[in-house]
């Protein structure tokens, strides 16, 4: 495309007042040599709009600069179909941060006017990458609550559903249940289970077809084609599928670990045994069949405990109270003790929670159980100290009930690994190789539920640190897991009750839709939705070192053969993770590549006198840190010239050697957190960027710089008030070392 | 401490509920109430406590627990409350179940209380004097001057109302002295000053200072002071009366002339009576919206003490206007009021004039109201916290310390 280049400045929002806007027009038309250049007092407005859409009309002009706010304002007005748009954002980064009519003022402004239209220049229009074919369908995986839930939500939206079950029967824990919470407002008292007439619906749908006494034995392809193969009760099935939820619930935590809540006694039960006992009828006892009419519920039992299970399992107050409701239900004379460390209750369930206290024969109290011992009569004591009740006491019970928690089923217990290992290494001593004690577990064992054929390994990844759930992006999109077009929902992904499982279901039903329409369509999903670039390899150049197929988070790239990777595109989100991987700079992509940012440099004024320096900002924290900033009209240092990227994974150590080649002063990288409770919404790239940083001094020290000059700093969204502190001592800190002796070249 | 077996009972939760405690399941146990109320002691505070236990109907932890009787139910707790449990009121209610326990025979209790049974409370009184009247005086309208004793002779009239005292205040008394016992043993104290701690309590009394210590019901303070000395006021010119009837043989000191000090000490008794009753109706009116109108039981007494005012000044005044067709009736209606005030004394809330009384003396009497100093925490455990020290319990119950400004 031939480009014609127009430079819009607009002069409104406090522009004006700040900068003289006039002298714009040397640095875009002569020294960037823009052909078009125009202002206007408010360029958002239907005028300044029209003019923009006149050039385009009338002069040819198809490459746009747009010298205003910051490009996360007024998107709708600044799109323009069929033209490169770039966004110079001299509002919030200079006009609401910066003294305003100083020369600092007015240099860093033209400076942003030079970045513009480089990276106008640099940029070219996306061709969206569309698949031969779209899959306009979904592969459920567990036919539990969350599981069915998803599968109808696709379903009524008219999408085919495969719905695998490994039991015989659909249902999962939901089925097992004698009553049920309440599910709607108020809340207030237990209900006889709705379960089975959402496995009628589910069988009855024409749309989904149901294997039960299945697995998934492999899942091979991309979102929007996947080859699903179904070991079915004696036979196997082949579905072709777009997108996949995966529901494979959960399992109640192992009571024999809990020998000092009495587990060993036939008359302590967990709350699973307990249901059963209720839909056999009167509540008795195992030991000798004996009515229950005492009945303790001992609360977190081997949830929130070190020892156990760290977290709470958050279901389990709710099922004890539920209990409560129908031990007194069935005998009005009957009373339920309720010992706990803490009632938690979420949502709405306070309600039920309020209701049930209300009730005289249910009786709570805090307190923590030291243990439980027999009593006369095959009763049971309950000892309790701390408690809201006074002094250390002990309860006499007929029947205990644990409250137990729940384990995802992405868990693999500790013995089950070592059992693993131990074969592991059995095979591997046959083999003739030697275990390494010290060795990671290599393969890793893993849970045995979507057998995926990616490069990175067959299942999510799981992380230790969350407890064996699995891995998604907690604090700002929890639906979307660590592989594209593959949504987890229910308890597999954080424990919940059936109504946020239910919840939780539709959501990944209708995420699953959502991706099957955007692969359709060539764009990507969150959180770079409606993203139409995608990563173009040079494959020439590729010296298939493999780096990218690593680091990619999303295993996005598979090798041929011969070892030469090649992105699978539908399952990439667009990081650009790969992009700052390569040592060869072959993956650009068409608005966003190494080049564009290296040239950035290059057309940046550097003078020898004054101090320059470069952030690398990720877009999506660091950036609205920024906006916020200058929305609260915080004064930031002029030295920073700040430069948006897809994420710090973008960080390719070339940019450093660039930057600093030219004279620039300092770099900093402005990313999301990162490690255990990472936040960097590509899961990796900001830690990665961490690690490239390990080898800067590699690069540095061929020039002869100090590696200080380039620092990785981790924030969020809402650091933006100390932002400028933070910016102020790195500038410090490069005030102390010499100016940049590149600058002089 | 060793542990001790708790036996839950349910029919105790259902029997406080019942007695107009039904708030009582709401409390989640936040402690605000015995942070905000003014008259707890600092060291193991009620209502908090008391309403867990009454929750689990832990009805022993009530046997010789002082402290339901210490609150005055001024309702700052139930004014404060986050959860609308009604601390006060349970307490009342707790207190309610307190005296059937102590008062014998205790199903009076539940029959005084009871509001079904209202017409019985003086159906019986009634016809107790109905048939002592027939018997002795005139039931019927007497002819010619308004003289009461025509209906009713002085001698009969003697006999039956020292008696129903004497069955109110023995009762009471024997409960006091029951509910004493249990007190001591379980808050394991064995010796104190007893004088000392019945003056205390009888200061305090005369100025009501405890009682203005309640901040929403402020004004509960000034009708209950009312109603009291107007009380007083009407015992001593009743007992002047007796003097000077019956010891000094003298004419009955109640008409102007001669007896005119008394006969308008007796007077300013009655008015006060009635304005105090009528105060008291009024502010339970005034805070209801904050912490609810009240049961029957707290009103089934300022009711009776209403009646008594009301019927004695309008007997006075009808009779000073001669109208015999209602001063007849209205006066017998008076009495029937004085007799079931005293017959069912120790039964009905007014039992308080006992059991408070020996609980706000027990306070003294174990150190506990001390202990707000820190020199006399040592001399006697805390009532209400088990057997051993009471800084052992307190150190386990954490949430027993009370933190106030
Ligand atoms: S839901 Fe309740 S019982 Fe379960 S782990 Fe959480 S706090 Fe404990
Ligand atoms: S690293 Fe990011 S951009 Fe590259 S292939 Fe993977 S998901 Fe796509
Ligand atoms: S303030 Fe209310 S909820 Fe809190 S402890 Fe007292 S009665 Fe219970």
């Amino acid at each position: 495309m031939e480009k014609k280049i127009g430079v819009y400045i607009c002069k409104g929002c406090g522009i004006d007042e700040a900068v003289e806007v006039d002298k714009f027009e040397e640095v875009a038309t002569k020294e960037m040599k823009a052909p078009v250049y125009k202002t206007h007092d408010a360029l958002c407005s239907p005028e300044g709009l029209d003019l923009i859409k006149g050039d385009i009309e009338g002069e040819g002009v198809n490459t746009i600069v747009v010298t205003a706010c910051s490009p996360r304002a007024k998107h709708k007005e600044f799109t323009f179909p069929g033209c490169v748009v770039e966004r110079a954002n001299i509002r919030e980064f200079v006009a609401w941060t910066q003294e305003p009519r100083t020369e600092d003022t007015q240099a860093l402004a033209e400076d942003y006017v030079r970045l513009g239209v480089s990276r106008a220049k640099s940029a070219d229009l996306p061709e969206p990458f569309l698949l031969d074919e779209t899959e306009m369908s979904v592969l459920v995986v567990g036919g539990g609550i969350s599981g069915m839930t998803s599968a109808l939500g696709a379903a009524d939206a008219g999408y085919n559903v495969a719905l695998v079950e490994k039991n015989d029967a659909l249902g999962g824990w939901a089925g097992k249940m004698y009553k049920q919470l309440p599910q709607s407002y108020p809340f207030e008292s237990i209900e006889t289970p709705t379960i089975g007439a959402t496995i009628d619906r589910v069988t009855s749908h024409d749309k989904i077809k149901v294997f039960t006494s299945s697995v998934v034995e492999k899942i091979a392809g991309v979102p929007g084609q996947y080859d699903v193969s179904i070991k079915t009760n004696g036979g196997s099935e082949q579905f072709k599928s777009g997108a996949v939820v995966m529901a494979a619930g959960w399992r109640p935590y192992d009571a024999g670990k809990l020998e000092h809540l009495g587990s060993s006694n036939p008359n302590v039960i967990t709350n699973m045994q307990m249901e059963e006992i209720a839909s056999a009828g009167k509540i008795t006892r195992p030991s000798d069949g004996k009515e229950a009419k005492r009945v303790a519920f001992i609360q977190c039992a081997g949830s929130r405990d070190a020892n156990h299970l760290p977290y709470c399992s958050s279901y389990c107050c709710l099922t004890s109270l539920k209990q409560a409701a129908y031990v007194r239900e069935k005998n009005p004379d009957a009373m339920a003790y309720i010992l706990y460390k803490d009632m938690r209750t979420p949502g709405q369930y306070e309600l039920f929670y309020k209701s049930m206290q209300d009730d005289p024969g249910v009786m709570l109290t805090k307190g923590e159980v030291t243990g439980v011992s027999e009593a006369p009569g095959g009763n049971l004591f309950v000892s309790l100290k701390d408690s809201l009740l006074g002094e250390e006491i002990k309860i006499e019970a007929d029947l205990v009930v644990l409250a137990t928690g729940m384990v995802p089923n992405t868990k693999i217990e500790v013995e089950e690994l070592a059992e693993w290992k131990a074969k592991f290494d059995e095979k591997l001593k046959a083999s003739g190789g030697q275990p390494d004690p010290k060795a990671p577990l290599e393969p890793h064992k893993v849970p045995n539920i979507l057998n995926l054929d990616y490069k990175q390994g067959p299942e999510l990844p799981v992380l230790e640190e969350a407890y064996g759930f699995t891995d998604s992006n907690y604090i700002c999109f929890q639906y979307e897991s660590r592989r594209t077009g593959i949504y987890t929902a229910g308890s597999i992904r954080q424990p919940m009750h059936m109504l946020g499982s239910i919840e939780d279901g539709m959501g990944a039903g209708l995420k699953a839709i959502q991706i099957v329409e955007a692969t359709k369509n060539g764009y990507s999903v969150h959180p770079r939705a409606w993203d139409q670039t995608y990563p173009e390899v040079n494959l020439q150049k590729c010296t298939s070192c493999k780096r990218c197929t690593e680091e990619c988070p999303f295993s996005a790239i598979e090798e041929d053969e011969k070892g030469t990777p090649f992105h699978k595109m539908s399952r990439c989100r667009r990081c650009g993770t790969c992009l700052g991987s390569c040592p060869e700079r072959v993956i650009n992509f068409k608005d966003f590549s190494i080049n564009m940012i290296s040239t950035l440099f290059k057309d940046m004024d550097i003078p020898e006198e004054g101090m320059r320096i470069v952030a690398l900002v990720c877009e999506n924290d660091a950036y609205p840190a920024l906006d916020a900033a200058a929305f609260n009209r915080i004064k930031i240092n002029s030295a920073f010239r700040f430069i948006p990227v897809r994420c710090l994974g973008n960080l390719n150590l070339a940019w450093v050697a660039d930057a600093l080649s030219k004279g620039i002063d300092g770099m900093i990288l402005l990313g999301c957190k990162f490690g255990e409770n990472y936040q960097c919404h590509f899961v990796k790239g900001s830690e990665l960027a961490n690690e490239r940083l390990g080898k800067v001094q590699e690069t540095l020290g061929r020039l002869m710089l100090e590696s200080e000059r380039v620092k990785l700093v981790q924030l969020s969204i809402q650091d933006y008030d100390k932002l400028p502190d933070m910016l102020n001592e790195f500038a410090d800190e490069i005030e102390e070392m010499e100016p940049n002796p590149f600058k002089e070249f | 401490m060793a542990e001790q077996v708790i036996k839950p009972d349910l029919d105790f939760v259902k029997g406080v509920i019942a007695a107009g405690g039904d708030s009582l399941k709401k409390c989640y146990q936040c402690a605000t109430c015995s942070v905000v109320c003014n008259v707890t002691p600092d060291k193991n505070p009620f209502p908090r406590k008391e309403m867990i236990w009454a929750q689990w109907g832990l009805k022993e932890k009530f046997q010789g627990n002082p402290d339901v009787w210490l609150c005055h139910q001024c309702n700052d707790c139930t004014a404060y409350c986050p959860r609308g449990a009604k601390p006060g009121e349970v307490l009342g209610a707790i207190r309610k179940q307190t005296i059937s326990q102590y008062s014998s025979p205790g199903f009076l209790v539940n029959l005084v209380n009871n509001k079904k049974f209202m017409p019985f409370l003086f159906i019986l009184p009634a016809i107790l004097l109905a048939v002592v009247i027939s018997a002795t005086g005139n039931l019927g309208i007497p002819e010619g001057e308004i003289v009461f004793t025509k209906f009713m002779p002085v001698f009969p009239i003697q006999i039956v109302f020292t008696l129903a005292l004497i069955f109110g205040v023995g009762v009471g008394i024997m409960g006091m002295k029951k509910f004493w016992a249990d007190m001591k043993e379980a808050n394991g104290v064995t010796s104190g000053d007893l004088k000392g701690s019945i003056t205390g309590m009888l200061t305090e009394l005369l100025s009501h200072e405890k009682f203005k210590e309640c901040d929403v019901s402020r004004d509960r303070a000034t009708s209950h002071l009312l109603v009291f000395y107007s009380f007083i006021a009407l015992g001593i010119a009743t007992a002047l009366g007796v003097l000077y009837i019956d010891i000094l043989h003298m004419e009955s000191p109640f008409r102007f002339g001669y007896g005119t000090p008394i006969k308008i000490f007796g007077l300013v008794g009655a008015v006060t009576i009635i304005a105090g009753t009528f105060l008291m109706m009024s502010n339970r009116f005034k805070n209801a919206e904050k912490v609810g109108l009240g049961s029957y039981f707290e009103w089934h007494p300022i009711g009776l003490i209403g009646v008594i005012g009301v019927s004695g000044t309008l007997a006075w005044g009808t009779r000073v206007a001669n109208m015999a067709g209602l001063a007849y009736p209205i006066y017998f209606i008076h009495l029937v009021g004085v007799l079931s005030l005293f017959l069912y004394l120790p039964f009905s809330k007014l039992a308080h004039i006992f059991y408070r009384g020996a609980a706000l003396s027990f306070n003294k009497y174990s150190g506990r109201e001390a202990a707000v100093q820190p020199a006399a925490e040592t001399t006697a455990p805390a009532a209400g916290a088990g057997t051993e020290s009471a800084h052992e319990s307190e150190a386990e119950s954490g949430q027993g310390e009370k933190t106030r400004e």
